[in-house]
């Protein structure tokens, strides 16, 4: 099957923004990203985005289609419909057409130390770290986590507040948080705690909303305030 | 995002009394319904407001509303501001200056009530 769409895409050449539309036959089965590269290819080079993987492992390829935030890989040109309304991802400041900048969204990630924290690191004589099937279900599906942006481009709270933390960055923390290997909760509790964390969260679970791996950041969040605030609680008591 | 903020029991109390207050004010704001509209026809006149307010278990009941709700207003006030880029540069200046509002309502309410 084929039919002829149109892509409406918001472009940006570094000092105006406008729209543009590409009218091209599109066939069953074409993703947005295979749209995007057709463009590219046969109507405009000078078309700017982001992909890699192709395949929803990557995270490179989101962007908002028809308002909502998506993976273009994983989303399926008929699926939509006939009219396509493709747009940078919200929250962060675009650099040309598609592609946003993403540095602040990673030195987020980056500010609640994602790895496992031992204090018995000893990298000569590495040992083995067991954890039954229980402790692993505790925070697996949070580390499925492709760092795709899409959930800090729904949130509201990113939105009006800059240095806010952010969906990803707190499931990061809780992702570690939450595995039984680990032991530096501590240190991230103080991190995520401030009143650029967890607080600013309304729980809007957008990001739940819009997560192309249905990991619910939201739910993290939610958890990681409660942990944060037994842990003040009881740290003035110490 | 500065590595400061270990300690800071604001956020979390905020967060706790928030909710608390919250559900306070439902059950609250329907007693104070109940007495004021619900029991008689005449519980709005002066004579029956200074009546109602000579008993103490009454002004402990306002009192405790009064420093319910100012503490949900002005907490959340706090919340809204601290959204905002404008309140995290200024996040001293707006939780000092929210709490004394608080206080400052929850005193000044509290020396009416007495004095009526
Ligand atoms: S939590 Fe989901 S939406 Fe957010 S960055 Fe990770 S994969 Fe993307
Ligand atoms: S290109 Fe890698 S997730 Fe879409």
């Amino acid at each position: 099957m084929e039919r002829e769409v149109i892509f409406r895409i918001r472009r940006f050449d570094g000092e105006k923004t406008y729209w543009q539309d590409f009218r091209f036959t599109a066939r069953k089965g074409m993703t947005v990203l295979e749209g995007l590269y057709f463009i590219k290819e046969n109507l405009d080079g000078s078309l700017a985005f982001r992909a890699s993987c192709r395949m929803g492992v990557c995270g490179s390829c989101a962007v908002k289609i028809n308002g909502r935030p998506r993976l273009a890989c994983e989303t399926q040109i008929f699926d939509i419909g006939s009219t396509l309304e493709i747009e940078p991802l919200d929250n962060m400041p675009v650099l040309k057409d598609l592609i946003v900048d993403m540095d602040g969204f990673f030195r987020k990630h980056e500010a609640v130390k994602p790895y496992l924290i031992r204090r018995d690191d000893d990298y000569e004589n590495p040992k083995e770290l067991l954890q039954t099937p229980e402790e692993l279900h505790a925070y697996y599906d949070f580390s499925l986590c492709i760092k795709c942006g899409a959930c800090y481009s729904a949130c509201p709270a990113s939105a009006t507040r800059s240095d806010y933390l952010g969906p990803a960055a707190i499931t990061a923390a809780y992702r570690f948080c939450a595995d039984s290997r680990d032991e530096g909760r501590e240190d991230r509790l103080n991190l995520v705690s401030g009143s650029d964390g967890v607080w600013r969260c309304h729980f809007n679970a957008e990001c739940s909303e819009v997560c192309p791996k249905s990991i619910e950041p939201a739910k993290a969040v939610q958890r990681m305030r409660l942990m944060s605030a037994i842990h003040m609680i009881k740290s003035i008591f110490r | 995002m500065s590595e400061s903020h270990t300690r800071k029991v604001l956020e979390p109390f905020g967060w706790i009394f928030q909710m608390i207050t919250g559900l306070l004010l439902f059950a609250f704001v329907i007693f104070h319904l109940y007495i004021t509209h619900l029991t008689s026809h005449d519980a709005l006149e002066y004579a029956k407001v200074v009546e109602r307010l000579s008993n103490p278990a009454i002004k402990a009941f306002y009192w405790l509303f009064l420093a319910s709700a100012s503490f949900h207003a002005f907490n959340g006030l706090r919340a809204i501001l601290l959204d905002t880029d404008f309140g995290g540069r200024n996040e001293r200046a707006v939780n000092a200056i929210t709490m004394l509002l608080f206080v400052v309502a929850v005193v000044y309410g509290g020396l009416l009530l007495i004095t009526f």
